[in-house]
């Protein structure tokens, strides 16, 4: 018996001193090791694409349009929402049936930590230094704070009403969460990662206690408190309400309520600043707000179910995920200039806006393609085989990252 | 106790050994594969392990409720009650905790792998039944490759032709219930007759100001209207669409000799106390959506002639002069078509033909046909604006084609006001008839509360033959929900008619109006 262990044993040493020899700049990586290993030298050259059903972030080459690695998530992960740290170091996504947030190598396209969130994590947002992830977890009414020097989980912050999508003040000592199950955005303090405040963005009418259904059966809150280009001011549209709540950060008070379209799924903000467009699936409008003057310049004829908005050459782009068109609108007339037919009996997910505000790449998830879209001719260029179900896209440093 | 330390010893270094081995695995694989607690420490795997059986405890927490006293063992350890895996443990057995029968002390990394694995199958399993998760099954278009034998490839295939076909796709998506009865409800209201309701009820009273005492005075009367709309999809962009209209009640029309109705709702009477079937109709969406065909029983009125704040008797304002242009001279509904073209880039253009006379032997007797350009304009320092342009042709008189032409804008002059006018002129004995009317309309919280909206309105109809009609009216709207409206009225009337003295009657009124 002994010598049997101890043959074991040696065994095992030996293998040790082999595993040491050929193994350990894999667990370490040396710098050569890790140069093959990266996929993606530059954390701007490639869109990422969220597929919810094969559950993995797909990376496409912006230049090639190739897809150039995937990762994998895990089985039943069902990945929501994907974000790269503005370091371009990790690209985070929230699986919404795992619990979990998944943390991926931006140039390697490696999984590298799984951290347990709350339950079904769906939006996030990172600190302008990179230092911390918000995970919003919608069924569990909190915001899990991710530590990403140590990767871990440092905090879970309850008190939300199905928080959805975080915004961080440019300084980054203030987080502002939309709550889609409330008529309120919360305020966290960042450096305590605590819930200081509630924002009421418009006040409940007097009639609505002939109407109790319109507020109690389902409640449409606050998706996002969006910011200003200089983020002096956020504006966070509420469902329900059909209003646009503009809150002063500095003072964290609402300086204006802006009457818009029913149902206004969130606000969408222009790059060059002027205008704030809402999308009205209630009466299937888009509101275009004129953010110098805080009021409506216009109401335009739109689509139904829209998903999202995205800005380029001059013009705003609307999605309308069931009809299978992406309207079209002139932002130096504030005029419809037509609409884009993407498909028959497709879905139209999001998309996001290439950094030189040129092409627009669209999820669409019954393909499984990725829809691009020129957006000074109009043409559309398609890429197969994206993944399963893609549902957003994310480009690094791109003004149109959003999600629904 | 030696034998124990050398033991102890031995099991390290082979641990470490393996350890070592799993480090060289790609980090990728490891993250991805559950293996990845391989390169995990002892007591790591023995946390993981309890961390596994703590969610195990919570899925299995559930049904082990509802399952039957003697299955549960009242015996078994609650999970954060057990002690740390290294510490002798009474001899395990085999159950829901603890499903692979593996030995709970067992200090052997390849079984605590196992074990690892084993439970995380087993929350996966529960999770699977605690949470919807069918398959989402799809059905797709795809194209494929058929020769003359009618093998298929998917691939090109010499001598194959490329061809269409849909098949299913099968993707397993965990969802919930409420997604999936969701969905449910969704496709069968897409697929099921819908039925809509639109209900009125308006109550009038009017006082003669002018005018001799020959014309009814001090007079209550009250419309009720109910309207049911069916609709549903018959094909692709493809709809059906019906209006059965039944009204009851006597309007003020019927007493009080005004030159247009006093009570929009009244253009809809034919019979009191019947059912009408207003509109019946088929419309088809054709090249990406553009242009789109309605044809059957119709009311054009629906497609031309809009205006965004006078064009609905429901819910702005009642006057028939402030709903339609009395020129366009359309008296009922009958069979016809609408074609509209909408490139949605501003610009639309509608043409329209219609029976206008049910008394008619043929088509040829009654044709009603319109014509309109509509162009969306954004003038400098003001907000969106509908310009419309039309021009009519009707022989249901007999006496050759009758003409007109008219106009219909609504200008946002601020996001809270709308600025609207008509002008419209029909072809009369001599001359024209002309048609004016204007107002604006408030809304967007202009209000007493967030929903309401009102307008003030003024009408003018001149005709050739001498008649001549004035009329403003004023109401306000009270959005109690989203599908009740309270509206008050004041309208005022002036007649002129063939020389006859003036006559003046003011008309109060409320409207109570429900759709759903």
């Amino acid at each position: 018996m002994h010598k049997s262990k101890r043959f074991i044993a040696l065994s095992g040493l030996m293998l040790a001193a082999l595993a040491m020899g050929a193994g350990l700049p894999g667990m370490l990586p040396a710098p050569a090791t890790y140069a093959q290993q990266i996929k993606v030298q530059d954390p701007t050259s490639v869109v990422m694409i969220v597929n919810r059903d094969s559950n993995d972030i797909s990376f496409m080459d912006i230049k090639t349009k190739k897809i150039i690695g995937r990762t994998f998530l895990g089985n039943n992960v069902n990945p929501h929402m994907v974000m790269m740290s503005p370091d371009g170091r990790y690209v985070v996504t929230g699986g919404t049936r795992a619990n979990k947030a998944y943390i991926i190598d931006s140039r390697t396209l490696d999984l590298v930590k799984i951290i347990p969130t709350d339950i079904a994590p769906e939006h996030l947002a990172f600190s302008p230094d990179s230092r911390w992830y918000y995970q919003g977890n919608p069924d569990g009414d909190s915001i899990s704070v991710i530590d990403m020097q140590s990767l871990t989980k440092i905090k879970t912050i309850p008190g939300f009403a199905e928080p959805l999508n975080i915004t961080f003040t440019a300084d980054g000592s203030k987080a502002y969460v939309g709550n889609y199950g409330a008529h309120w955005v919360g305020v966290i303090d960042v450096r305590r990662h605590e819930l200081l405040k509630k924002i009421q963005v418009a006040d409940v009418p007097g009639v609505a206690k002939l109407d109790p259904d319109r507020y109690l059966g389902e409640i449409k809150g606050i998706n996002m408190a969006v910011p200003t280009v200089d983020g002096r001011f956020l504006y966070a549209a509420d469902s329900d309400l059909n209003a646009v709540g503009v809150i002063d950060t500095r003072t964290d008070k609402v300086v204006k309520v802006i009457r818009v379209g029913k149902d206004p799924w969130r606000i969408y903000m222009s790059h060059d600043g002027k205008y704030g467009i809402t999308l009205n699936n209630g009466d299937e409008t888009i509101s275009i707000i004129d953010l110098a003057k805080n009021e409506v310049a216009a109401t335009l004829e739109a689509g139904p179910d829209m998903t999202g908005a995205n800005f380029a050459a001059g013009k705003a782009f609307v999605i309308s995920s069931s009809s299978g068109f992406v309207y079209v609108y002139n932002l130096g007339s504030l005029r419809p200039s037509g609409r884009i037919k993407l498909g028959t009996n497709v879905s139209l997910e999001t998309a996001t806006t290439d950094t030189a505000d040129q092409k627009i790449y669209l999820a669409e998830s019954t393909t499984n393609e990725v829809v691009i879209i020129d957006a000074r001719t109009e043409a559309v260029e398609r890429v197969g085989n994206v993944g399963l179900f893609p549902w957003g896209t994310h480009i690094m440093d791109s003004k149109d990252n959003y999600c629904h | 106790m030696v034998n124990v330390s050398r033991w102890k010893l031995n099991l390290w270094i082979c641990c470490l050994s393996a350890a070592l081995l799993m480090l060289t695995v790609p980090l990728q694989s490891r993250a991805q594969d559950t293996a990845a607690g391989a390169t995990l420490t002892q007591s790591q795997l023995a946390a993981r392990i309890k961390e596994l059986e703590q969610q195990l405890a919570k899925l299995a927490a559930a049904p082990a409720a509802a399952t039957t006293a003697q299955q549960a063992r009242p015996a078994a350890p609650q999970p954060q009650q057990q002690p740390p895996m290294q510490m002798p443990m009474p001899a395990a057995t085999q159950g829901p905790l603890n499903p692979e029968n593996t030995p709970p002390d067992s200090t052997d990394p390849q079984a605590l792998l196992d074990r690892i694995k084993a439970l995380e199958q087993r929350i996966k399993d529960l999770e699977s039944s605690a949470v919807l998760s069918e398959p989402e099954t799809r059905v797709k278009k795809v194209e494929v490759y058929v020769d003359k034998d009618g093998n298929l490839s998917d691939t090109p295939v010499e001598g194959a032709k490329k061809t269409t076909t849909f098949q299913r796709e099968r993707v397993y998506r965990r969802q919930t219930i409420n997604e999936k009865i969701e969905e449910a409800l969704s496709s069968a209201a897409e697929h099921n007759v819908q039925v809509g309701v639109d209900a009125g009820i308006a109550f009038q009273y009017a006082k003669r100001t002018k005018g001799t005492a020959i014309v009814p005075d001090n007079r209550t009367y009250e419309l009720a209207s109910a309207d049911l709309f069916f609709t549903a999809g018959v094909a692709q962009h493809t709809l059906f669409f019906a209006d059965i209209v039944g009204l009851s009640g006597p309007p003020p029309d019927r007493e009080i000799p005004t030159l247009s109705l006093i009570n929009g709702y009244s253009a809809r009477l034919v019979n009191q106390n019947e059912l009408n079937l207003r509109e019946a109709w088929l419309r088809t969406e054709l090249f990406s959506q553009k242009l789109a065909i309605t044809a059957g029983r119709l009311d054009l009125t629906n497609y031309f002639d809009h205006n965004i704040a006078a064009n609905d008797e429901t819910t702005q304002f009642l006057s028939d002069a402030l709903v339609n242009n009395p020129a366009l001279g359309l008296t009922e509904n009958g069979a016809g078509a609408a074609i509209v073209f909408d490139p949605k880039n501003g610009f639309n253009f509608k043409i329209g033909l219609q029976q206008s006379n049910s008394a008619a032997t043929s088509l040829s007797d009654s044709v009603y046909s319109l014509a309109e350009i509509g162009y969306f304009l954004r003038p400098p320092g003001l907000q969106e604006g509908n310009y419309r342009v039309w021009y009519r042709a009707d022989n249901a008189g007999g006496a050759g084609y009758q003409t007109a032409y008219g106009v219909s804008i609504d200008q946002r002059l601020r996001p809270q006001m709308v600025f609207f006018g008509r002008y419209g002129a029909s072809k009369a004995a001599v001359k024209r008839d002309h048609h004016y009317s204007g107002g604006f309309q408030f809304d967007h919280g202009l209000g007493f509360f967030p929903g309401d909206a009102w307008g003030v309105g003024y009408a003018q109809n001149d005709f050739q033959i001498g008649d001549k009609e004035r009329l403003i009216e004023g109401y306000y709207r009270f959005g109690l929900t989203e599908r009740l409206n309270l509206s008050f009225h004041v309208q005022h009337f002036w007649e002129l008619s063939g020389g006859a003295p003036q006559q003046g009657y003011l008309v109060p009124g409320v409207r109570l109006q429900a759709s759903f």
